[in-house]
């Protein structure tokens, strides 16, 4: 199957999940207790004013045909309006979007970064106290709660040792490296690094743990493939036997695992970005949640979704490149 | 007389399982010329294969060579290593084992090299095959450029992972260059693939399993070795195939004069393929000599048994199961201080109680064999009851994994013997 097969296929299918999503979305709402109009005007909205927005809003209409409305907005682009602060969800939702998607970045850069290495030291020396210490660490790594870790972060760094501020995104990435090309200055660029330090530490280490096992679990399984050694054989330096053939072999499946986590970050770490106030979409549905604000939860998590599947498709396309036999199956 | 390549003398090899110490190979002795071919024949767990790897230095953890030397003749690298290493040099020849393993991982691929059973599991999936020979013949190429001293074989790894860093970043510092790619494609040639240069881009996959055997053939004579440990290069193959295989390694160790080792299970192959032959058995060489000597002059009961031809045994008739009875295991604790095969062996005597040394048939000739019936006659020493071992030998003939391998590997043995 040729590679554009595959991805129309998988752009299909993702496009089905996109849609499961938001029917469902729909679904929550319709069954959720509560009058949205009133939630909109307050308690002490007198019963006109009610029935007025309830036509406008089209919440007097059938089920089935608010439901229609809204996905037709969907597919013209049009989320609604927020009921709190009646802007635009889609300007909410992409206002939001530099914060998590640095985040994300930088969770995932401080994951592979610190894991590969550690994974591929642990299973080249296997049982040996360095291969303990890896293993101790993704343990604690992948059972500590997001949360927790956090905290004493902020405790630690922020509050003893001063070191590190303990929340708030001052500055962007976008503007910091502006203000260095424009103006060279790097002082918006280090701010901006001293504040995502503490965030991207706290999400990356749930995911640098778990990286790290699995790179260690798939080299040690890769290491013991008869290629492994058919290559060392034909006198192949070691470097290349362990990097070019053993951890490239490794990575493919982790690329799945990276894929789908970052996914999952795309959503907005909820929880780290509440600890850290970080404005990113997390945070953001979390006030929605609060505040009940259905437009801005569907769409945000409807965002979500989208990029969550895009994500996935993008790793599917990326793994066919990297183990030949996908195609062929 | 053509000279020794190699000499191994009282290899051993072990692996320290949970289980306990596994003896695989055991003070292994044989000498391979140049230019022939060798056959290792045994049963599966007899120690072929572990002495394939340990010549070529590749006995992974949990194994390990426990004892032995590997004399191996090269000038060169004698003289190179003379002055350093004076006790592991004799004359041309250099105890491989006797070297830092810098100098074992600098032979490797370019003077030894080794092919393997299965090729399907012995090429990478991921890259094209001829990625994968063009490594190889990159390996011989730097080989050949590179001064050969002790000194940059000591020097340890010249290929860093920091070159492997910038190779991402500047494509002409790849491992393997534009050359060895060509040179992959002739070799894939040389092997009979058709269309050499769209099969070099293809996968593994992609290719059936006698075309693979021939590519990992063409990836083995990329490092132009001496010496080629051949490890079952047949068994996983259709009938068919397996004679085209042979065929081709003979022809190229005709243009090239390389020295093969050919380790086997089927003496069919043995017998159209080497010169020489030694026979394993629970880890130990128990006969060796020419085609000749073990085909047809052979003196130890288990060569007879393998070769199913055993007139002189009443017991066994004209039955064609040569050898009743399993491989033994060769966990340590529960080998006997004895000959390994006195369990099996219909011609036991309480002489077989003591371990048998090598003994040459003539004292000048090159058949040597491991059994007390090189001096003596079946009943000079007391002939043991048939029960004999059923109760104290029990769990030593009760352990090891290879059974059901082993009986399979038994029934091709006689039909292999035929086909000669």
């Amino acid at each position: 199957m040729s590679i554009a097969k595959f991805l129309v296929r998988r752009t299909l299918q993702a496009v089905f999940v996109v849609w499961g999503v938001v029917t469902i979305m729909f679904g929550l709402r319709a069954v959720s207790p509560g009058d949205p109009a009133t939630l909109m005007l307050g308690e002490g909205a007198t019963a006109e004013t009610i029935a007025r927005v309830r036509a406008q809003e089209g919440l007097d209409e059938p089920i089935y045909v608010q439901y229609l409305d809204y996905v037709q907005g969907l597919l013209i682009g049009d989320f609604g309006y927020s009921w709190r602060s009646n802007r635009e969800v889609e300007a909410m939702v992409i206002e939001r979007i530099p914060a998590t998607l640095e985040l994300a970045i930088a969770a995932t850069v401080v994951a592979l970064v610190i894991a590969i290495p550690l994974g591929v030291v642990s299973a080249t020396r296997r049982n040996e106290p360095a291969d303990y210490g890896a293993t101790l660490f993704s343990l604690l790594g992948i059972s500590t709660p997001n949360f927790w870790l956090g905290l004493m972060l902020i405790l630690l760094f922020g509050v003893w040792l001063g070191i590190f501020p303990t929340g708030r995104r001052p500055v962007g990435l976008v503007e910091a490296i502006w203000t260095l090309v424009a103006f060279g200055s790097a002082g918006d660029l280090l701010t901006w690094l001293q504040h995502i330090t503490l965030p991207a530490l706290t999400l990356g280490t749930y995911f640098t743990a778990l990286i790290t096992r699995l790179t260690r679990s798939g080299m040690v399984d890769e290491l013991g493939k008869p290629y492994v050694t058919a290559t060392r054989a034909k006198g192949l330096p070691a470097v290349l036997v362990r990097y070019k053939h053993v951890l490239r072999n490794t990575m493919i499946p982790i690329l799945t695992v990276l894929g789908l986590q970052m996914g999952t970050l795309m959503g907005g770490a909820v929880i780290t970005e509440t600890v850290f106030n970080w404005p990113g979409l997390g945070l953001r549905l979390i006030d929605a949640l609060d505040a009940r604000d259905w437009p801005l939860m569907q769409g945000i998590i409807v965002f979500i979704a989208v990029a969550f599947v895009t994500i996935n498709v993008f790793v599917d396309a990326l793994y066919s490149s990297l183990d030949p036999r996908v195609n062929d199956e | 007389m053509r000279e020794d390549v190699l000499r191994v003398e009282g290899l051993s090899t072990r692996f320290f399982t949970g289980e306990g110490q596994v003896n695989a190979v055991e003070n292994v002795s044989f000498d391979v010329r140049e230019g022939e071919v060798f056959g290792i024949v045994g049963e599966s767990g007899s120690g072929k294969s572990v002495t394939g790897l340990s010549l070529v230095d590749l006995v992974g953890s949990p194994g390990e060579i426990t004892d032995g030397e590997l004399w191996y003749r090269d000038a060169e690298l004698a003289d190179e290593v003379r002055e350093e290493f004076p006790d592991v040099v004799d004359g041309e020849y250099v105890d491989l084992r006797g070297v830092p393993e810098s100098v074992r991982t600098s032979l490797r691929g370019t003077s030894l090299s080794m092919i393997f059973q299965d090729p399907e599991s012995s090429f990478n999936p991921s890259l094209t095959v001829g990625e994968q020979i063009a490594e190889a013949v990159e390996v011989q190429q730097r080989a050949s450029s590179r001064p050969r001293s002790t000194r940059a074989r000591t020097d340890g790894e010249e290929y860093s992972l920091g070159s492997l860093v910038l190779s991402f970043a500047l494509p002409s510092r790849r491992y393997v260059s534009e050359e060895s790619r060509e040179r992959a494609i002739e070799l894939l040639e040389l092997v009979g693939i058709p269309d050499p240069v769209e099969r070099a881009d293809e996968y593994p996959h992609e290719y059936s399993g006698g075309m693979l055997q021939r590519a990992m053939i063409a990836q083995a004579l990329a490092g132009e070795p001496d010496v080629l440990v051949a490890d079952e290069p047949t068994t996983a193959l259709d009938v068919t195939i397996q004679a085209q295989v042979l065929d081709l390694l003979s022809e190229l160790q005709a243009e090239t004069g390389m020295t093969i080792l050919l380790i086997t299970h089927n003496l069919g192959v043995i017998a159209r393929m080497c010169d020489r032959v030694g026979v394993m058995y629970g880890g130990e060489i128990v006969e060796r000599g020419t085609l000749e000597d073990v085909f047809r002059d052979n003196v130890h009961p288990y060569t007879e048994g393998l070769l199913g031809s055993v007139p002189d045994l009443e017991s066994v008739g004209g039955s064609l199961d040569p050898v009743p009875g399993n491989v033994p295991s060769l966990l340590d604790h529960e080998m006997e201080d004895r000959c390994y095969f006195a369990d099996r062996c219909p011609k036991a005597m309480e002489a077989c109680l003591e371990r048998p040394p090598d003994t040459r048939v003539e004292a000048d000739g090159d058949h040597v064999v491991k059994c007390v019936l090189t001096d003596l006659e079946y009943g000079e020493s007391p002939p043991l009851p048939d029960d004999h071992f059923e109760t104290e030998g029990a769990d030593a003939s009760d352990g090891g994994s290879n059974e059901s391998a082993d009986a399979s590997d038994k029934s091709a043995s006689p039909d292999g013997g035929d086909s000669r």
